[in-house]
Order: structure tokens, then C-alpha cells, then sequence
């Protein structure tokens, strides 16, 4: 139902976010966005939250 | 997060949201929730797989622990979860990211109600701002 896990999960965050930097996602523009574009090759760290669902 | 972007970017960091579904749902959420950050669509997840984040169980979404906290959220912050889209039991999470690719910070969520504030992402990426800098 909802399409819930039947069994509990775990959390795995990884140390390194290598994975993550070569995601390509669209923004709300419809524009196509490395991952690790917001934080490779900057000055300062990046602040990335996933959201349960736009609701 | 949205509403301390300025605090943010005043310690340096880049902020982005990452969403369920389509750039259209993402576009629609930024501006309903008059939203500045950036809002990515994952329609596939695959950022919450390489993220850890969990599928919660019936338990992890509706317990009653997970009920009570979101509702003294939205009574102390006045925001109001609306209709579901996208998966109903994939669960969030935040991520501080270091320039070179370290995790300097993550809080994946346990169940629904389980979410790091503004306030404690904020003071992960003071901390690893400081680290970046060395004055840490």
C-alpha cells in the first residue's frame, strides 16, 4: 500500500559523493544539471536536500 | 531552507532542492512555495539512490510518533503538507558536500517525520565551510 516497503529499510549516505557529481537532472527550467556541478570546482560547499514529494 | 538562503550563501554554500517527478511539478512547487534555490526533478530517483535515501514502511509513514511530530511542525512553521505526487513512501534527506567531493554531512531521513531542519543544515555547512577554509 502507497507503495511502502514491507520491510524497514536503512539509510546508506555515502562518504564521497563521486556517484552523485555525474547525475544529470533537469531543473525547473527543463535545463539539464551536473550534480556535482554545485559543488566541484567552487569555493565553498554545496547544501543538497531531497524532498519527500512537492506536495 | 529556502527562507536562510541568504544565511547560506553568506557562509558560502550553494543550495539546491531535488524533487520527484517532472521539471514542469518542479517549476509549478518553486513557484507556489515561492522558492529561490534551484529545484532539480529526479523522475527516476536516481540521486536518492546515490543519496541512501530510504523507501519507508506503512509504520515509518503513519506511526503515530511520525504523525504527532509533523503535526507540531506545521503548527510551529504553518506550512501544510498538500497533495502527494510521486513515489508516497520515498523518503528525503540533506547532504552537505565538500568541494572535493567529500560528504562533510548527510542526514537521510528515518521515516516521514524524521527531516534535519534548516537550522542544522545550516550548521553543517558553516562547519565545512570552515573546514574548506582551515580555520576549522
Amino acid at each position: 500500500m502507497l507503495g511502502a516497503a514491507s520491510k524497514r529499510q536503512h539509510t546508506n549516505p555515502p562518504a564521497r559523493a563521486d556517484a552523485l557529481a555525474e547525475i544529470v537532472l533537469l531543473d525547473h527550467d527543463g535545463n539539464e544539471v551536473r550534480l556535482g556541478d554545485f559543488w566541484q570546482s567552487r569555493e565553498g560547499p554545496a547544501a543538497l536536500v531531497w524532498l519527500r514529494h512537492y506536495g | 531552507m529556502d527562507r536562510a538562503r541568504e544565511e547560506f550563501e553568506a557562509a558560502g554554500a550553494n543550495g539546491v532542492l531535488i524533487g520527484q517527478l517532472t521539471p514542469r511539478h518542479a517549476a509549478h512547487f518553486r513557484r507556489r512555495q515561492d522558492i529561490q534555490l534551484p529545484v532539480l526533478a529526479d523522475e527516476k530517483r536516481e540521486s536518492y539512490k546515490a543519496a541512501g535515501a530510504k523507501i519507508a514502511t506503512m509504520s515509518e509513514l503513519l506511526g503515530p510518533k511520525v504523525v504527532a511530530k509533523g503535526t507540531a511542525l506545521a503548527a510551529r512553521t504553518g506550512l501544510r503538507q498538500g497533495r502527494t505526487l510521486g513515489h508516497p513512501a520515498q523518503l528525503g534527506g540533506a547532504m552537505v558536500i565538500t568541494p572535493d567531493g567529500t560528504v562533510a554531512w548527510s542526514h537521510m531521513a528515518d521515516n516521514a517525520g524524521d527531516n534535519a531542519s534548516p537550522e542544522e543544515i545550516l550548521a553543517a555547512v558553516r562547519d565545512a565551510a570552515r573546514a574548506v577554509r582551515g580555520t576549522g
